[in-house]
């Protein structure tokens, strides 16, 4: 039971680097639906360069390279070149599962090293993860930083006129989102679930995202629901600890992607919008064009 | 902007002209595909020779030609199962679940005729196979369905949620075909079972005849959006909901019937691949490789602009790659997955090439 436990915390770990990633993302202003293709190419990428080289720390570094590359293309696309965001994003997500499925596929099996280090049966990045919820916590609401990423993704034409560079903001964003999406992936790979395999990700990337519209934009909520859909994926995997005999393995497979939809539908309704709606960035999604 | 004495300026186009719409699809299949070239020379293949050798396999030897039609009905389906909701500005990415629950609704009348228990079973194909198609059909719809209902009921953000139900479809075919799951064939490879001979679809020059319903599909589709008030309300919603609320037009009801019919074209081409095409007759086990291309429509509709008779040409070119692509990943000894990075570098070009169609770089001495 312990041992369960653990592991949801470390699922939880990994759906928390990317949330927080998007959070800031969309704080800015940008909406990144391809977060699943930048998880996917940090993992495949992080992956096969520690099981060429045998360092977990070039994976990583990887991961995150190549995650930040992601976030400045996507920053390119959607702030530069003004491209619909949602386009954008789903093409950033086909281009990471088209490209990584053809150059992973060689290397399909398992990492086959020595597992990372734990720290009371915990990866030591879970603390890294709760340390970084609290200060993307504070920065967004207590420093003049976070002051600029807000007002920037609520009302770009009043952050500009007051000196403000809503490009220079949403580019650091959006790299910044990336970057964490791409550990994310590599921390799927290479610790969580260290074998290569066809879209092996299994739409991590996604509930990230949905967990970012139910966090209601703060890192803290996110952090919460990161901890539960931990537990569901966990669950699902593990469902003779709750239930046996009770469905197929199969069918306990569909539970976290059924209470994802109905999280987001719960988020969606009058009720709830009309109570705690108002945290939505204002100009999110839509690219700023300078009368 | 200025370069050497020229100014460069941005400026937001107020119409493309449909000519300019399809030159800058065209450079930018041709720029995807220059491209994609490069993965050939990462595979110590010689661009030139990989793409004759595609080319030639694909359109020009009979095997191939056969596979790269029958490679076009799926992915045209996929294409107008993406493009109707895209007309009123609402994303299908479900294909692949729609796809899925298809399949099984499909399976489902051939197993309630009795047609799991040997592929021998003579069964008249003039009852089953109508019944078939119209299953499929609606178990995509019913899959789609969900997706828009919930946006139109509360605005659900319908990306997460048809990604969603592609994993819970994806889970389901697996509980049914495998692990004793009442589709498994009963050779227990875990797979479905196999379509009773009798129940294949016929051929038309070893063609599926659903060829004929896609041709007939492509002018509905275009008739749909440019003569019936139906198509008309779909576009405005398009444009913008909130206008289109205030020219009186239902918007959660054209959420949900743009879901609706994506959802039965997707059922269709779960018909289609998974028991018309030759050599297939069965939900395999890797049944998430097909499942997966069929985000190639999402990639089809972009190109060919949410227009149902541009689609055609365009998944005839990307059914020719796909299967001559494959045909060339054994031939050049390429990875698996060549028609997946080809997916992937043609999606991202096209991203890019987006940037044209709304914006026009004037360029003029300073």
């Amino acid at each position: 039971m312990l041992a369960f436990f653990l592991r949801s915390l470390e699922a939880a770990m990994i759906f928390t680097f990317a949330g927080v990633g998007e959070l800031v993302d969309q704080r800015g202003g940008v909406l990144n639906v391809g977060v699943e293709g930048i998880m996917l190419f940090g993992a495949t990428l992080g992956f096969i360069v520690t099981k060429t080289t045998g360092s977990y720390t070039l994976g990583f570094v990887v991961g995150v390279l190549v995650g930040a590359l992601l976030g400045l293309l996507h920053a390119f696309f959607s702030v530069t070149l003004r491209v619909d965001q949602v386009v954008s994003g789903m093409g950033i997500w086909i281009f990471g599962f088209g490209i990584t499925t053809y150059i992973g596929s060689a290397y399909t099996g398992p990492l086959g090293l020595e597992r990372l280090p734990t720290i009371g049966g915990l990866s030591p990045f879970f603390f890294v993860a709760v340390a970084l919820v609290g200060v993307v916590w504070f920065v967004l609401d207590k420093t003049s930083w976070g002051l600029a990423v807000r007002s920037v993704g609520e009302a770009p034409d009043v952050a500009d006129v007051s000196g403000i560079s809503v490009t220079r903001i949403r580019y650091a964003c959006t790299i910044f989102g990336g970057a964490l999406a791409g550990f994310a992936g590599a921390l799927y790979a290479l610790y969580y679930n260290p074998v290569w395999n066809y879209n092996f990700l299994m739409g991590w990337g996604f509930i990230a995202l949905a967990l970012v519209f139910f966090s209601m934009w703060n890192p803290i909520l996110l952090l919460g629901g990161a901890i539960l859909f931990g537990t569901l994926w966990q669950l699902s995997l593990n469902p003779e600890l709750l239930l046996p005999g009770l469905f197929s393995r199969y069918i306990w497979r569909t539970v976290p992607f059924i209470v994802t939809i109905l999280v987001l539908v719960l988020i969606s309704t009058d009720w709830f919008r009309s109570r705690w709606g108002g945290a939505r960035p204002q100009a999110l999604g839509e690219p700023y064009v300078k009368e | 902007m200025t370069l050497t004495g020229y100014r460069i300026r941005v400026v937001r186009r107020a119409t493309l002209p449909a000519w300019e719409a399809a030159l800058f699809s065209l450079l930018a299949l041709v720029v995807g595909l220059f491209l994609f070239g490069f993965v050939f020379i990462f595979a110590d293949a010689s661009p030139q020779q990989a793409y004759r050798e595609i080319f030639r396999y694909a359109f020009f030897n009979p095997n191939g030609l056969r596979l790269s039609l029958s490679r076009f009905i799926f992915l045209t389906l996929c294409t107008y199962a993406f493009i109707v909701p895209l007309r009123a500005g609402e994303w299908n990415i479900g294909m692949t679940g729609q796809l899925y629950i298809g399949a099984l609704t499909g399976y489902g009348v051939v197993y309630l005729f009795g047609g799991k228990t040997s592929p021998n079973v003579p069964l008249s194909p003039w009852v089953v196979l109508p019944l078939m198609i119209g299953a499929s059909m609606l178990g995509g719809a019913l899959w789609g369905g969900i997706a828009g209902w919930l946006k139109g009921r509360w605005d659900v953000n319908e990306i997460v949620v048809t990604m969603m139900l592609n994993f819970i479809a994806f889970w389901i075919v697996s509980h049914t075909i495998k692990d004793g799951g009442i589709f498994m064939n009963p050779g227990g490879r875990g797979e479905g079972f196999t379509l009773p001979t009798s129940l294949r679809a016929p051929l038309i020059g070893g063609v599926p005849f659903t060829i004929l319903l896609v041709l007939g599909l492509a002018f509905g589709i275009d008739l749909l959006f440019r003569r019936t008030s139906l198509g008309y309300q779909i576009r405005a919603v398009g444009l913008g909901p909130k206008a289109a609320r205030y020219a009186g037009v239902n918007v959660p009801r054209i959420s949900l019937v743009v879901f609706l019919l994506g959802g039965a074209i997707a059922g269709l081409a779960a018909y289609h691949y998974f028991a018309a095409v030759p050599g297939v007759y069965k939900i395999a086990r890797d049944y998430n490789t097909i499942g997966d291309l069929a985000f190639f429509g999402i990639i089809c509709g972009l190109i060919a602009q949410g227009n149902a008779l541009a689609t055609l040409p365009v998944a005839l070119l990307f059914g020719g790659l796909s299967i001559g692509g494959r045909f060339a990943q054994g031939k050049l000894h390429l990875g698996f997955g060549v028609d997946y990075a080809l997916m992937g570098v043609l999606m991202i070009i096209l991203v890019a090439f987006q940037f044209f169609y709304r914006y026009r770089l004037i360029v003029d001495r300073a």
